[in-house]
């Protein structure tokens, strides 16, 4: 007893943490003997404990008004190394939004995020890389490309480098779209290898992009599909996989595939 | 209800060492040892969105916040998986993901671009349609809470909301322990204060 006596007035700290529950041995039998024993103490603990509050029922509500669908939508409309699921992916406006607000913060890691997924697993029908372009697209708004000076020297500049890493010849001719403007050719990285990335801003459905992948699952014929809400229409010969991907129509984008597949081959 | 009601044990930390936990945790413990991939992490990611979104409120007073910080959240933990320590609690390494994007980005920033904080009982509270004695229980809890400096608050809402032990709060919030326990023993005398003010006040209305 003479040793309590020498700390009579334990700090609030620890009669909060015996309160708590987190005080074990000695510690524990030396607080509870205190607050039996000593009048300050009590009192003091008696005051504390008034701050106890159905914390846990008050803030439960608040999971119900969780936006659930929408942070799902966000969950699942990030990349992912298991692609093909189009069916719950589409993000909707506010998904959208948020997730170019929350970009702003991931900051320089975004692009890394969003193309520089490595996946081995799942290689199955080669559509991974389709849904990582068309996701990446979806960040796109007409702003982002509208400012971009497009002069045909640079432009020239940045085909031949796209085509060189990715072993193709090609040319503004070649990669024209009526009525279309191109607006900027890079280099992306997919699954550590290079992927082209050419841009374009129609004036009436807004970005649109012609992307490459060297590829040698054989030549495939023209496919239409819809991921995160725009069409793609990709085609593969003997060494690259190619896809159109944009806002506008079926139809439309076909043929302008098809315009693209045939100049290409020329 | 008290505050030892919520589900310490069923929360508290577990060493995979010291194996004296009940069979319940075990399992989910094993379950959440496996996962090893980003797919995985996914996976188990949308089970806890709605925790997040709602310490995502906690700490920023916004929903347009929070939706924004289980965004960011999400991207960091898919490009993280490999970091995950198979063993650990997943939600736990969720939550200081959230907690240090908040504070080394998004409040940084806003605070940078001068914007401040709108007051956020809007958030914070229920709407008055059925104000039921629940209701207004909660509130009270709610903006008590609220009212608190967000290091306190922050404190307070990971220990007897989520039910997290003093040292899983440390890691969350990356402080000693010690820093917990002083930012928790504050809090407890402001609303300790709060509820001595109320019942010194329903007194004087004549025993109501």
């Amino acid at each position: 007893m003479s040793d309590l006596k020498r700390h009579d007035m334990p700090s609030d700290e620890l009669l909060v943490a015996f309160l708590d529950g987190e005080l074990e041995g000695a510690e524990r039998a030396w607080i509870e003997a205190l607050i039996k024993t000593d009048d300050a103490v009590t009192a003091r603990y008696e005051f504390l404990s008034r701050s106890e509050m159905p914390f846990y029922d008050a803030f439960e509500p608040l999971l119900e008004n969780a936006p659930a669908s929408d942070l799902e939508a966000i969950l699942a409309g990030l990349p992912s190394p298991i692609a093909a699921e189009p069916r719950a992916r589409r993000w909707n406006r506010r998904g959208f939004i948020a997730a170019a607000i929350g970009l702003i913060f991931v900051g320089a890691a975004a692009d890394r995020a969003y193309l520089g997924l490595k996946d081995s697993s799942n290689e199955s029908d080669g559509s991974e890389w389709r849904s990582v372009v068309a996701e990446y697209l979806t960040l796109y708004t007409p702003e982002t490309l509208a400012n971009i000076a497009s002069d045909a020297r640079s432009q020239s500049e940045q085909l031949r480098s796209v085509g060189d890493k990715l072993g193709l010849a090609l040319t503004i001719q070649a990669i024209s779209l009526p009525d279309i403007p191109l607006k900027r050719a890079q280099v992306l990285q997919y699954d550590g290898k290079p992927l082209g990335q050419i841009a374009y801003l129609d004036p009436a459905n807004g970005p649109l992009a012609l992307c490459i992948v060297q590829s040698s699952r054989g030549t495939s014929e023209p496919r239409v599909e819809k991921r995160y809400g725009m069409n793609i229409v990709f085609w593969s010969d003997q060494a690259h996989g190619y896809m159109l991907v944009g806002h506008n129509p079926v139809d439309q984008l076909s043929g302008l595939a098809e315009h693209v597949r045939t100049a290409l081959k020329a | 209800m008290t505050v030892a009601q919520f589900e310490l044990s069923a929360y508290s930390w577990v060493d995979t060492g010291t194996s004296s936990a009940p069979d319940v945790r075990k399992e989910r413990i094993g379950t959440e040892a496996k996962i090893a991939s980003e797919h995985e992490i996914r996976a188990s990611l949308s089970q806890h969105l709605a925790r997040l979104w709602r310490y995502g409120v906690v700490l920023s007073r916004q929903r347009d916040v929070a939706d924004d910080l289980v965004q960011a959240t999400c991207v960091r933990a898919l490009e993280r998986a490999g970091q995950f320590t198979s063993g650990t609690r997943l939600d736990r390494w969720l939550f200081s993901i959230l907690h240090s994007i908040w504070l080394n980005e998004v409040r940084s920033r806003r605070i940078r671009m001068g914007n401040g904080f709108v007051d956020a009982d809007v958030t914070l509270t229920f709407d008055g349609e059925q104000e039921t004695e629940t209701h207004v229980l909660a509130n009270q809890v709610l903006r008590q809470v609220n009212e608190l400096p967000e290091a306190q608050r922050t404190a307070v809402f990971l220990a007897y909301v989520e039910g997290l032990s003093y040292r899983e709060v440390a890691e969350v919030l990356n402080v000693p322990i010690g820093t917990v326990m002083s930012r928790l023993a504050a809090a407890r005398a402001k609303l300790a204060e709060n509820a001595s003010r109320e019942m010194v006040a329903m007194r004087t209305k004549g025993g109501n």
